[in-house]
């Protein structure tokens, strides 16, 4: 099966924190659950997502107003040259597959790899299991994914790494859990970011040189020319 | 001669087509019961000397008929056709006549076959859409009222068929023009969004600076626009409309004359971009408030891409 992918950037204009965030999906199921998270709608016959698409959403980390800059991206693999390049100075990924089709799984593997060769090191991964709510049709059970995961997220010398690749499972179409992974993701990136501002002054410099600003928590002091 | 209904027909009905005068009576529209009669002759499916079209059209239906028998005869594509099943009912989805089961059978015969022939391409999401024009407006010459809400599956087999196989050979003589738009890392549209991006420059600078300082890449907005030449921004009324105009443009009109009409299209909303920021100027691109618009909203904006093209498009030199 075809995979989409998701870029997402978190900004800051008049928000609390910016960050660029991406994230990465199977096919029509990735566009279901951004449709869920970012309008609250499910649409079963929406159109094919055509090169790379944009959508947003605030949501409340921390008691700080985090904006969600989503980059939904086309799951068949002609566009991947013009996706690719959202990998790049992305905070973030949802990998979305199809719990009730073994091949969508199988592509995750795939898409892992183009994550680490495009991204950033850093990138906050989570692998999503979309459509929980086909109980009977599920092909891959929860503890495969699972482990799954935590193999991925070994390093060389076989411990885990401090930043696991994180899984869950959703419905876009009953909307279990969509809300809760990106909550889950935009906390894990924003204590991420937060730390490395702590740790190196209040700029993060990725791989490619742009630079994200992270500090400003008042208003209207931050331009977010730097996220894009 | 009075009307342009005469126009039309005087020129479709003389022994050999003067191809340039109906190029220039088109461009302003076609009416749309001679659509299904002058969309063949701009495309070149269908020869100008009448005397043989009638034969051309034959062996070109009975050569897609073969080819589907060949095509559909031997095992699948899985790949190939996965992906073809998974987009067809996603096509066009707020129009009645694609989520009829016969049209939607139809396109996934039309796309297969297409993409087999085509290799170097393959089916590429998009292309689903723009076979969906050619079949409209051929279906309405076989019906009474509304092509986009008439019931495919009381035509006769055979009407089917010859409806599916002139869409087929429509739709190949569209990619034949921007093939490059659809081969591995699509150069075509690469192209086109860079050409954009310094046409804006020149026409709109203040748009273009405002674009570039909130960070807004042209690609995030006019990939699609050029991948699925703006059929995802307007109505399907719009683009029939649009395609008169692009037929009787010439060859490269998909994409050289398109390259203006995104230029035109970009222009149209500048004032209220200009005071957008970076996530509310691609939402608002992704979206743009076109489903209103009617013939003379379309009409205006193919002027303004003229007027454009005809300033700038021989001035290249100034632009690199």
């Amino acid at each position: 099966m075809a995979i989409s992918r998701t870029t997402m950037a978190t900004e800051a204009s008049s928000y609390d924190y910016l960050f660029k965030r991406n994230t990465t999906a199977l096919a029509d199921a990735a566009s279901a659950v951004l449709s869920r998270f970012t309008r609250n709608e499910f649409n079963m016959d929406s159109k094919s997502t055509i090169g790379v698409e944009f959508a947003t959403r605030s949501l409340q980390v921390d008691n700080k107003t985090i904006k969600a800059q989503i980059w939904d991206t086309a799951g068949q693999e002609r566009y991947r040259a013009i996706t690719s390049a959202y990998y790049r100075g992305a905070v973030g990924a949802l990998l979305v597959y199809d719990i009730s089709k073994q091949s969508s799984f199988a592509n995750v593997e795939r898409w892992l790899k183009e994550l680490k060769d495009h991204a950033d090191a850093n990138i906050v991964i989570m692998l999503v299991g979309n459509k929980s709510d086909l109980k009977h049709l599920r092909a891959v059970p929860t503890a495969e994914a699972q482990s799954f995961t935590e193999e991925k997220s070994k390093l060389e010398d076989g411990t885990q790494s401090s930043n696991p690749i994180r899984f869950i499972e959703t419905s876009a179409l009953d909307s279990t859990n969509v809300e809760n992974a990106f909550q889950n993701i935009l906390t894990d990136i924003y204590q991420l970011v937060a730390t490395k501002a702590l740790e190196g002054g209040d700029s993060i410099k990725p791989s490619n040189g742009e630079t994200i600003t992270v500090a400003p928590t008042s208003d209207n002091d931050t331009k977010k020319g730097a996220c894009c | 001669m009075g009307t342009r209904l005469d126009k039309f027909n005087f020129i479709l009905n003389s022994p050999v087509v003067d191809i340039e005068k109906l190029q220039k009576l088109s461009w302003s529209g076609v009416p749309s019961s001679l659509r299904c009669a002058v969309w063949p002759l701009l495309l070149g499916y269908l020869p100008t000397n009448s005397s043989r079209r009638a034969t051309t059209l034959s062996k070109k239906r009975a050569e897609y008929a073969t080819a589907s028998l060949n095509a559909f005869d031997r095992p699948l594509d899985s790949k190939l056709w996965h992906q073809i099943v998974i987009d067809v009912p996603r096509t066009n989805p707020g129009n009645p006549l694609w989520q009829n089961d016969t049209a939607q059978r139809s396109l996934e015969r039309i796309l297969y076959i297409w993409s087999i022939r085509h290799p170097a391409s393959g089916y590429v999401q998009g292309i689903n859409d723009l076979a969906t024009p050619f079949y409209q407006v051929y279906l309405s010459n076989y019906i009474q009222g509304d092509a986009h809400s008439c019931d495919p599956s009381l035509l006769s087999a055979t009407h089917l068929q010859e409806i599916e196989a002139d869409t087929f050979w429509s739709l190949s003589k569209l990619l034949d023009g921007i093939q490059d738009n659809y081969i591995i890392a699509q150069p075509g549209i690469m192209r086109q969004v860079k050409r954009l991006n310094e046409l804006t420059r020149k026409v709109d600078p203040e748009l273009s600076l405002h674009l570039s300082d909130q960070g807004v890449d042209f690609i995030q907005f006019s990939f699609r626009w050029i991948n699925c030449l703006l059929m995802r921004e307007v109505q399907m009324s719009n683009v029939i409309r649009m395609w008169d105009t692009y037929l009787s443009e010439g060859t490269d009109s998909f994409s050289c004359f398109h390259t203006y009409v995104c230029l035109a299209f970009l222009n149209k909303w500048s004032k209220q971009l200009k005071l957008l920021d970076f996530q509310d100027i691609i939402m608002f691109l992704q979206a743009p408030p076109t489903q209103s618009w009617s013939d003379s909203d379309v009409e205006l904006l193919l002027s303004e891409a003229y007027l454009l093209k005809t300033v700038w498009d021989n001035a290249q030199s100034h632009i690199s």
